[in-house]
């Protein structure tokens, strides 16, 4: 991750605009806080003396899943003019990026309180669900499904996004499983496979960028994780690309990923 | 040295184990399965435990051990796989167990082979410090080669340094059998694993998948029919099938030279697939098969129970009560009311286990697949294979069994004559190597556990967990025997997580793991 220069909020007047309305961008890296409810905690963050309401804590079916204590967090998403939870202003969409290194200063527990106890039903309560996963069971998706789209009859687009600086994780496993299985029921020649690096600007103009290389990594890794589940016999044409240069904070977080196309799928 | 002073030693390390033990029960009497003995396995028996005794149920029917491969010494030392794995422990092997055989065989049985028997090959025979691991904690020595080897027999490249800072037992400084000699091995000391229940451990369902659900990364696979492996037979999850852990097995714990032939693996996969345990009755609770019982007690039940479903819900359930001895009358007499007290009391200790939340943190690959750090969840929640309690998926993750600072050491004082027994590690992440995300870059660890076999950073420590089934037949616990009873098991989750549990609801969840 490189740091650059901050001194770019001249050139980005609503970098230092104060309290950001609904619809505005937000980018910032923050230490996470944990807000115990009569239910399920929910992960809030504080930027520039806004309290912000991230996610809640739901289960591995989650498309946002909670920050971890213990680490900052880079948050990326818009403000929402939906009711604030947990005492904090909601942020939706959201992007959420663990950042590597340790930070024993991210250590906020605060303790439930009436006033910010959740005004409907979580998901999934903090214990045994009620016989399903919260969102649903993501291995079930078809291949048509959202991050296996048929562009023609003889290709399909994988998409796998990634958190700032993050290889393969645990939220990886479906969509490579889905990968995985339309390449063999379709008995597939090839598979191209392109990775990118990205930046972000966030919303103080300051501009992270993911460490160098890690496009080439991921296009890499994806190759290897597939012929390591036995997808051998197919032509892999693996590449990447730096889109690292001109961050917007707006495309962000969507460059950051691999792309896979399934190709001679009949 | 004179025999007199052989037994000396043995008293002396027997007092003090009895000494760390519970205030359980007394041990039940010698249940010892000879290899080659040429008893029938009945198609139902059962064993005196700690609570009560343990069902030992064969699906299949009796089975005749004469030439049978799981109990004949079919490799070099005399050993069976029946020594480490007896029906009376639950298919395991209890260090009440290892201490008796000491004693009834002057440290002799095959048992106590050097290969992995002795804390270290080169030790003394006879002598019972050359055994303290298996007599103290019921450890045998796990060997393996560093760095670790893929399936394909290439070097995997370890992102981490390993050094070792204590090295009690000689045997990894050892030159020629340490990580120094012409084959570099690494030894860690762990518990035998209860070979029953086998039909749910190596289920294809819920979570089984070409890629781990805890790191995307592709599981292994069964070498002959190329399906993914749910990875949860050994603590390391080195091997993905019955059969290729027997094989190994044969080899390192049997002394078998060369490769078992088909039948004989065969009859053991046979064997091991269709044997079911767990606890039959409970010396206050009464009666655990009893027709219209609870559904998840009993070795019958569980014989007929569906596999590979996460019983983390209220739908299936992971041990499943049935709502019932909720609230029992007084009892017909003294007998009949301490009952059903202690049948309440499990019932309370069900409900502790799938519904008292607490704050889980720092634990790896838990906290790190999606549900934050720290998440205020249950016992279920990693708990959570319907009618067994251990993982559903892939199940190696960091509680801090291993671990420091969690791991239990020695406390070294001027006061304690006592030394550390197992061996310590400093692992460090090589540069350019993301940190642990807990632990950081420098860990130290009495077992790196998974990270022997895959050579990452972030399963330091992660041991893949037990079933719950049987425990009152096997103690001690974890993979590393570091808990001598079920109240030391459950204090270190008390500890570890900061629960704070009650007095009862300490003692109720004891009394529910003591009815599994």
């Amino acid at each position: 991750m490189r740091w650059t220069s901050a001194l770019l909020a001249l050139a980005f007047p609503w970098a230092v605009a104060a309290a950001p309305s609904a619809g505005d961008r937000l980018s910032f890296v923050s230490c996470p806080i944990v807000r115990d409810t009569v239910t399920v905690p929910c992960w809030l963050a504080e930027y520039e003396g806004e309290v912000y309401f991230l996610t809640l804590q739901t289960d591995v079916s989650a498309p946002v899943n909670p920050p971890w204590l213990g680490h900052q967090v880079l948050v990326e998403g818009v403000v929402s003019d939906e009711p604030g939870i947990c005492g904090g202003r909601v942020i939706k969409p959201v992007a959420l990026s663990v950042l590597p290194a340790l930070d024993a200063s991210c250590n906020t527990m605060l303790p439930a309180e009436d006033r910010y106890n959740l005004g409907f039903e979580p998901p999934r309560p903090p214990g045994p669900s009620r016989g399903r996963l919260a969102f649903g069971d993501p291995t079930s998706r078809s291949a048509s499904a959202p991050g296996g789209t048929a562009a023609d009859g003889a290709t399909l687009k994988f998409s796998l996004s990634y958190e700032f600086d993050g290889m393969v994780a645990f939220r990886h496993a479906q969509i490579l499983q889905r990968i995985l299985e339309s390449s063999r029921a379709n008995n597939a020649t090839g598979l191209r496979i392109t990775a990118y690096r990205s930046a972000s600007r966030l919303s103080n103009g300051t501009v992270m960028r993911e460490r160098e290389h890690i496009d080439r990594e991921r296009a890499e890794q994806i190759r290897e994780l597939l012929r390591g589940a036995g997808l051998e016999n197919v032509k892999y044409e693996v590449s990447w690309k730096d889109l690292s240069k001109r961050p917007d904070g707006v495309q962000d977080v969507a460059n950051r990923r691999v792309d896979v196309v399934v190709v001679g799928a009949n | 040295m004179t025999v007199g002073f052989q037994r000396l030693l043995v008293s002396s390390i027997l007092g003090l184990c009895v000494g760390i033990a519970s205030a359980q029960d007394a041990p039940p009497a010698s249940n010892w399965w000879a290899p080659a003995s040429g008893k029938p396995l009945a198609a139902l028996a059962s064993y005196p435990d700690a609570f009560g005794s343990v069902g030992v149920m064969n699906a299949a029917g009796p089975v005749n051990s004469v030439g049978h491969p799981f109990f004949e010494p079919i490799g070099q030392n005399g050993r069976a796989c029946v020594t480490c794995h007896q029906p009376a422990n639950g298919m395991s092997l209890s260090v009440e167990t290892i201490r008796r055989r000491w004693e009834e065989s002057d440290g002799k049985d095959a048992l106590f082979a050097p290969v992995d028997g002795m804390d270290c090959p080169h030790l003394p025979s006879g002598d019972p410090h050359s055994h303290s691991m298996l007599l103290e904690r019921g450890l045998f020595r796990i060997f393996l080669p560093w760095p670790p080897k893929a399936v394909d027999g290439s070097t995997i490249e370890p992102e981490f340094t390993l050094e070792v800072v204590r090295d009690p037992t000689g045997c990894n400084t050892h030159p020629e059998y340490g990580l120094k000699s012409a084959h570099p091995l690494v030894s860690v000391y762990r518990r035998p694993r209860p070979v029953a229940n086998l039909r749910y451990i190596t289920h294809q369902g819920f979570g089984v998948f070409a890629f781990i659900g805890k790191n995307g990364l592709p599981a292994s696979r069964d070498p002959d029919s190329g399906q993914p492996s749910a990875m949860n037979l050994l603590s390391d999850a080195r091997q993905p099938t019955l059969a290729t852990q027997a094989l190994e097995a044969a080899v390192t714990h049997l002394q078998f030279d060369g490769k078992l032939d088909d039948q004989r693996l065969g009859r053991i996969v046979d064997f091991e697939r269709q044997i079911y345990v767990a606890q039959s009755q409970h010396a206050t609770a009464g009666d655990l098969m009893e027709a219209n019982g609870p559904s998840g007690l009993g070795v019958r039940n569980l014989a007929s129970g569906r596999d590979g479903l996460l019983g983390n819900n209220i739908t299936n359930f992971v041990i499943p009560l049935d709502g019932q001895w909720k609230q029992l009358p007084p009892g017909e007499d003294a007998q009949g009311a301490a009952r059903n007290r202690m049948r309440e009391s499990i019932a309370r200790g069900h409900d502790v286990f799938m519904f008292r939340t607490f704050w889980i943190r720092d634990a790896m690959h838990l906290n790190t697949v999606g549900l934050g750090n720290p998440a205020k969840r249950t016992c279920a929640t990693c708990h959570g294979m319907h009618m067994l309690g251990m993982d559903v998926a892939n199940g190696w993750m960091d509680i801090g069994t291993t671990n420091l600072p969690w791991a239990r050491e020695e406390p070294l004082n001027p006061w304690s004559a006592r030394k550390p027994l197992l061996p310590l590690f400093k692992i460090t992440c090589k540069t350019g190597v993301p940190p642990h995300p807990f632990l950081g870059s420098v860990i130290y660890t009495q077992d790196p556990g998974r990270a022997l076999i895959s050579g990452k950073c972030n399963d330091v420590g992660t041991i893949v967990m037990q079933q719950l089934r049987g425990l009152s037949a096997r103690a001690p616990y974890f993979a590393n025997g570091a808990a001598s009873s079920l109240r030391e098991l459950v204090d270190f989750y008390d500890r570890r997580f900061n629960i704070d549990f009650t007095d009862k609801e300490r003692e109720d969840l004891v009394n529910f793991l003591s009815a599994l």
